[in-house]
């Protein structure tokens, strides 16, 4: 193994960098072009015309009068839930119990909302929703910092927990159950918002969006510049990179954990907030309100590589998939390929990060690197002495 | 008072209720067994519930085209090898986060398994009990034990085998190895990622044949449905956890929960309907957080490993 | 060939008498190089080892010795050259190649698996049969055979450091190694055990025709046990020679490629006899204690790791906390690193009460601390250099929680200047640092806020000479300038050369107290090695 001495110095010509950076580009590129390749062969291996599906996709998402709205619209909660991922994952700890928290927070959103009316309560009911979501994952945090049960697992379960516990309250008229004298419930819903509650939409260009589009842009910007340069974002990164250190600097590794991990989940209350407010259910509480936007709010963090800013076009992508497989049915093919769209998509923005890393660690040039889902960049590491 | 004793002998006196959970846990043990022996080389793969679902949908579509139950349980392990090889690779070879590859893999597997029904559709058997002689007319727990159907038999041999593969062989050694300390496995001269993912692989083959089983061989199911699953594959680590890296804790764990579900499913007591629904994830919850503090859990668990990264 | 002094005509190249003249040499290097990057770990470097010899491969810490031995056991591959065996040339993949190639290494920290036992350690790597009898009857005859006995079924993580050793010898010896590498064999060892060490070495290498490698940095043990010895400075061999007839000095001068005080420098070169003739303070140290550790006992896994230790350090004192590893050091770093609860016990500083596993406890009442392992709570490896030096200090740079960039880069260079950190400037990844300017981060960190403690925990580990003096040097004036400083070091030399007092610890307690004055190395040796005997009677030996 032959590899030459490289002799780095600041004035080196920006040959190499541009070429490094053309492969890493290209990687990138490359993976989503196989991935969405892969997809279209599965439908194409079904008798599915991928050709169709592909245009469907678009019209439902893009092209079609007012759906691009609609994909602002579904994108602004999986932008919020993103920004919750991206909180926990700084501080070290895997939270992946998005999909509960968030409906936990809009059912205390709810509650509100059927309880009170007016643009004050608008803003109780944003409150209510980031409470709700914030003492579900504290549920979480406990177990954490005073059982040692990994997060990865009590708030996978506290998922289906959620599930059952909003179904509850929507059985019972006292508190969520919409009840009118004489009509049958059948499906048990909430009331719906009065029209004072509900969120202002924007119209541009025959489309319609939630003005909670804009301020998901806006809290996007806030966490990054939260997390870059103030000192709460410092002390979480040390607690994220070496908690140890951070115990003994004086940041208090339980309060620190906590506290992010129910900013975390309180963000994703947020935004089940947001989607009541701004249409989903049709303003009202309903099972399975959640609708896999926690779930997907996640992956859109990690395809973000945890990078407040990539997710807002990421979380349009996401949404995108989420409106055009509406029109999905026309051509036949189940809808279930978003799915796997989702999930391809998620494994090509991992695996050129990964090759990298690991091509750097064949060469030997002494930097060793570790892809995980609390540090988007590698970790160069010395190895020799 | 009385209610509270009648309710629970009425509890312990089903005979369905046995029936149901050796059912349940039968199932869970498949998986478990299998993510107890990939823990204990320090790996965690909540891609298990995965691995099932591709076992449990091409079992299922492979008796559709073969009508062969022993046939559709291979395909149905081999299928989990497919999926538990994809978690070994991205997570032991290419590092990439273990629980982001998992939490990918649950949702594309079962992403794939709903698409391709609607083109190869699963077709599942009637399963026939096999009644052993004499023994299933024991009271209470005699059809529960052995009266089920054939393939659910198959957990009784695997059980051992575990145990001997990790305590009685080289293989087993190394894996021990690897996932207390496996920087003293590599300088010993062991890859210690090759052997992380043969604990995975082995994870797979486990779980797919228990996904075969679910559907193949289990008394009462109409048909297939890729909801079964439900999350068995989370309860089943949360098993592993509560037996303390132990095969017989392990085991046990499975019984436990096993019991858990079939109470839920018997609805015999007069409890809200969410609440029996959480039951069996509310008790994971509360059993995680009773054992999770235990020391016997292996050093290295799910930390990455990188040799020059000590 | 560049760089190398002349070799003494023929002597210390003939294998040694009683082995046949046309001996084939066990291992040969030739021309070995290896590059991380732009740094050159090994430059070039020839080398050759006798059967029936002990070699020993002297240089300080960042000489390259330890790359060098990592290629011979496959951990890493050469860039250049080439590595005969017996003879021939060979490509080593990997530790198990290396194993079937008859090479041995005896690691010092990273072979054992604490949860299995001394079989099946040993039987780890293998490829044969997996037999427990076989491997248990393996472990009595090797160890009767070299004099190393272990009960094979006892669990490795219960055994002490020495015992630890002689498993891992068992490991490689019935592998029937034709070489035995051994990586600063003594640094987890007592005096006695060191020397039961050589007497093993001896038998292994006479009586057999094996060779052995000893890779040290310490003077000391290369003049004594070894035959020949390879001296290596910044990746390259500058000598070889045998070493009858060798002095101290010579080799100080080689390995560090100047003149060196003896008297100055021998903690740092492991030279023994040099350091008890030290002149007086010219200040005596003030009487105010200002660190007091009562009765505290840590309990871990039922073990407890300390138990009933007491000391104190006044201001403007030096404590010296010697043992050997293993013994609790790392457990008393962290309880004045406020990393871990009491059980029982207490701390104060300055004659307030701490609260150890309250988060940032024992720095807020002034108790600095250089930890152990700096990796491990001292820094955060992927921040910049001036984030790492400011880390606990970041509010003092924030305006409204917000960080100011340029203010805690000014700060930075201050500190930078002060401390004579060298690296690629305060922006720079901390990890780009050499080992020694890392720590001189950690060092100007904890020095920056005045405090009242300084404890500083295996503080030149892993540093070469200059960072070693230059930490010695900080030390002294630490202690000259008020600050009651608590030096916990498995380098007896190191102990000596910088205490006032010394106090000797051995399974989680203090077991002995001596004033500079009366320590020797033979004293505390006995200290140590007398305790030690009798431990590991207990633990099971034969």
């Amino acid at each position: 193994m032959n590899a030459p001495a490289r002799r780095s110095s600041a004035g080196i010509p920006s040959r190499s960098s541009a070429r490094r950076a053309a492969v890493v580009v290209g990687l990138y590129v490359g993976c989503v072009v196989a991935a969405l390749a892969v997809a279209a062969a599965l439908v194409a291996m079904t008798g599915g015309p991928w050709r169709k599906v592909l245009s469907a996709l678009l019209d439902g998402s893009l092209r079609n009068p007012g759906r691009w709205g609609t994909t602002l619209l579904e994108a602004t909660p999986l932008l919020i839930v993103a920004l919750g991922v991206i909180v926990a994952t700084r501080a070290g700890l895997v939270n992946i119990g998005q999909e509960g928290q968030l409906a936990v927070g809009a059912a205390a959103a709810t509650w509100v909302a059927i309880n009170f009316s007016g643009p004050i309560a608008l803003i109780g009911v944003f409150i209510a929703g980031f409470l709700g979501g914030a003492l579900w994952a504290g549920l979480a945090a406990v177990l954490r910092y005073w059982r040692k049960v990994p997060e990865v697992i009590s708030t996978l379960l506290l998922v289906f927990i959620a599930a059952q516990f909003t179904g509850w309250l929507l059985s019972r008229s006292f508190l969520l159950m919409h009840y009118e004298k004489g009509v049958m419930n059948q499906v048990q819903t909430s009331k719906q918002l009065d029209p004072a509650t509900r969120v202002g939409m924007i119209r541009v260009a025959g489309n319609s969006f939630p003005w909670t589009a804009v301020a998901a842009v806006a809290a996007a910007v806030a966490v990054g510049v939260l997390l870059q340069r103030t000192r709460w974002g410092f002390r979480l990164t040390m607690l994220g990179h070496n908690p140890r250190t951070a115990q003994r600097i004086g940041v208090p590794i339980v309060l620190a954990g906590a506290s992010a991990l129910m900013l975390s989940g309180g963000l994703a209350g947020a935004a089940g907030a947001a989607m009541l407010a701004a249409g989903a259910g049709g303003y009202t509480f309903t099972p399975g309100f959640s609708n896999n936007v926690g779930w997907e709010g996640l992956l859109v963090a990690l395809v973000a590589r945890n990078r407040p800013l990539a997710c807002i076009p990421v979380a349009f992508v996401f949404a995108m998939l989420r409106t055009g497989s509406g029109f999905l049915s026309s051509t036949g093919v189940s809808r279930s390929i978003a799915e796997v769209v989702r999930a391809l998509l998620v494994l090509a923005m991992l695996v050129p990060p990964a090759l990298l890393a690991l091509r750097e660690r064949r060469q030997g040039r002494g930097i060793a690197a570790v892809v995980t889902i609390a540090e988007p960049l590698a970790v160069p590491v010395q190895v020799a002495q | 008072m009385s209610i509270v004793a009648n309710t629970f002998s009425d509890v312990l006196s089903s005979e369905a209720i046995y029936q149901s959970m050796i059912r349940f846990a039968v199932i869970l043990a498949f998986a478990a067994v299998g993510e107890w022996v990939a823990e204990r080389a320090g790996t965690l793969n909540i891609s298990l519930e995965s691995f099932m679902i591709g076992g449990a949908y091409s079992a299922a579509v492979a008796y559709g085209v073969w009508h062969s139950i022993p046939a559709a349980l291979a395909v149905g392990a081999l299928i989990g090898i497919v999926v538990a090889a994809v978690q070994a690779w991205l997570s032991h070879w290419l590092t990439i986060d273990q629980f982001v590859v998992g939490l990918t893999l649950n949702i594309l597997v079962l992403g794939l398994a709903l698409f391709l029904d609607t083109r190869w559709a699963a077709k599942t058997p009637v399963p026939k009990p096999t009644q052993i002689p004499l023994l299933h007319r024991i009271p209470l727990v005699g059809e529960a034990l052995f009266g089920q159907p054939w393939p659910m038999l198959l957990i009784i041999p695997l059980i051992p085998l575990a145990w001997w593969l990790l305590f009685r062989t080289r293989w087993g050694l190394e894996i021990r190895s690897v996932g207390d300390n496996p920087q003293a496995a590599d300088v010993s001269g062991i890859h210690v990622n090759k052997r992380r993912r043969q604990a995975i692989l082995f994870a797979g083959a486990c779980a797919g044949l228990g996904g075969g089983v679910l559907v193949l061989g289990q008394v009462g199911i109409n048909g297939y449905e890729a909801g079964h699953i439900g999350l068995k594959g989370i309860i089943a680590i949360a098993a592993v956890i509560f037996g303390g890296w132990t095969l017989r804790g392990t085991v046990i764990g499975c019984l436990v929960f096993g019991y858990f579900f079939a109470f839920q499913q018997a609805k015999l007591v007069d409890i809200n309907p969410q609440l029996n629904a959480s039951l069996p994830y509310i008790v994971a919850l509360a059993v995680t957080a009773i054992f999770a503090r235990r020391t016997r859990q292996p050093r290295a668990l799910a930390q990455p490993f990188i040799r020059g990264l000590t | 060939m560049p760089d190398r002094l002349d070799r003494p005509s023929g002597e210390g190249l003939a294998p040694s008498p009683g082995t046949n003249n046309t001996a084939v040499a066990t291992v040969e290097l030739r021309g070995v190089t290896k590059r991380y990057g732009s740094v050159t770990a090994c430059q070039d470097v020839d080398l050759t080892i006798w059967p029936g010899q002990i070699h020993g491969i002297l240089g300080e810490n960042g000489a390259g010795k330890s790359t060098l031995m990592k290629m011979l056991i496959g951990l890493v591959r050469p860039d250049h050259g080439s590595i005969l065996l017996h003879g021939s040339p060979r490509r080593i993949h990997d530790p198990q190649t290396a194993a079937d190639l008859g090479i041995g290494m005896v690691h010092q920290h990273f072979s054992l698996v604490d949860t299995l036992t001394v079989w099946e350690n040993v039987l780890l790597g293998d490829h044969h049969r997996f037999d427990r009898a076989a491997a248990r009857r393996q472990v009595a005859e090797t160890g009767e055979r070299y004099g190393l006995q272990v009960d094979p079924d006892r669990v490795v993580g219960d055994l002490s450091a020495g015992l630890r050793q002689r498993v891992e010898l068992i490991k490689c010896l019935r592998r029937d190694p034709s070489i035995l590498i051994l990586d600063e064999p003594t640094s987890v060892l007592t005096p006695a055990e060191s020397e039961d060490l050589f007497t093993t070495l001896r038998t292994v290498v006479v009586g057999e025709g094996r060779a052995v490698a000893l890779v040290s940095h310490k003077l000391a043990e290369i003049l004594h046990a070894t035959d020949e010895v390879t001296i290596m400075r910044q990746g390259r061999v500058v000598e070889h020679r045998a070493t009858a007839g060798a002095t101290a000095a010579d080799l100080a001068a080689q390995m560090v490629g100047r003149i060196v005080s003896l008297r100055d420098t021998a903690a740092a070169l492991g030279a023994t006899g040099y350091t008890t003739s030290r002149g007086h303070r010219l200040t005596e140290p003030a009487t105010d204690e200002v660190l007091r550790v009562e009765g505290v006992t840590v309990v871990r896994h039922g073990v407890a790791v300390l138990d009933d230790l007491s000391l104190t350090v006044r201001a403007g004192e030096i404590v010296g906390v010697a043992g050997v590893e293993g013994n609790g050091q790392r457990e008393l770093g962290d309880v004045l690193s406020s990393l871990v609860h009491l059980d029982r016990g207490r701390v104060t500083v300055d004659g307030v009460v701490a609260h150890p596993g309250r988060a940032g406890d024992m720095a807020k009442l002034g108790v600095a601390v250089i930890p152990e392992d700096r990796h491990d709570s001292g820094c955060v490896l992927t921040m910049s250099v001036a984030e790492n030096l400011l880390l606990d200090r970041i509010g003092s740079v924030c305006r409204a929680g917000f960080v100011r960039r340029a203010e805690l880069r000014r700060r930075a260079n201050e500190l930078i200047a002060e401390f004579e950190i060298y690296g690629a400037g305060p922006d720079a990844p901390f990890s780009s640092l050499s080992g020694g300017n890392q720590q001189k981060v950690v060092l100007a960190r904890e020095l920056s806020h005045s405090p009242k403690v300084l404890v500083a925990a295996q503080p030149t580990r892993g540093l070469d000479v200059g960072a070693i003096e230059y930490m010695s040097a900080r030390l002294r004036a630490a202690a000259a300038s008020g600050i009651a400083v608590l030096l916990i070091s498995t380098e007896l030399e190191e102990i000596i050369d910088l205490s006032d007092r010394i106090v000797v610890m051995s399974r989680g307690t203090v077991i002995g107290e001596l004033d500079r004055a009366e320590a020797t190395p033979e004293r505390l040796g006995l200290l140590l090695g007398g305790v030690a005997d009798e431990t590991s009677k207990l633990a099971g030996g034969r």
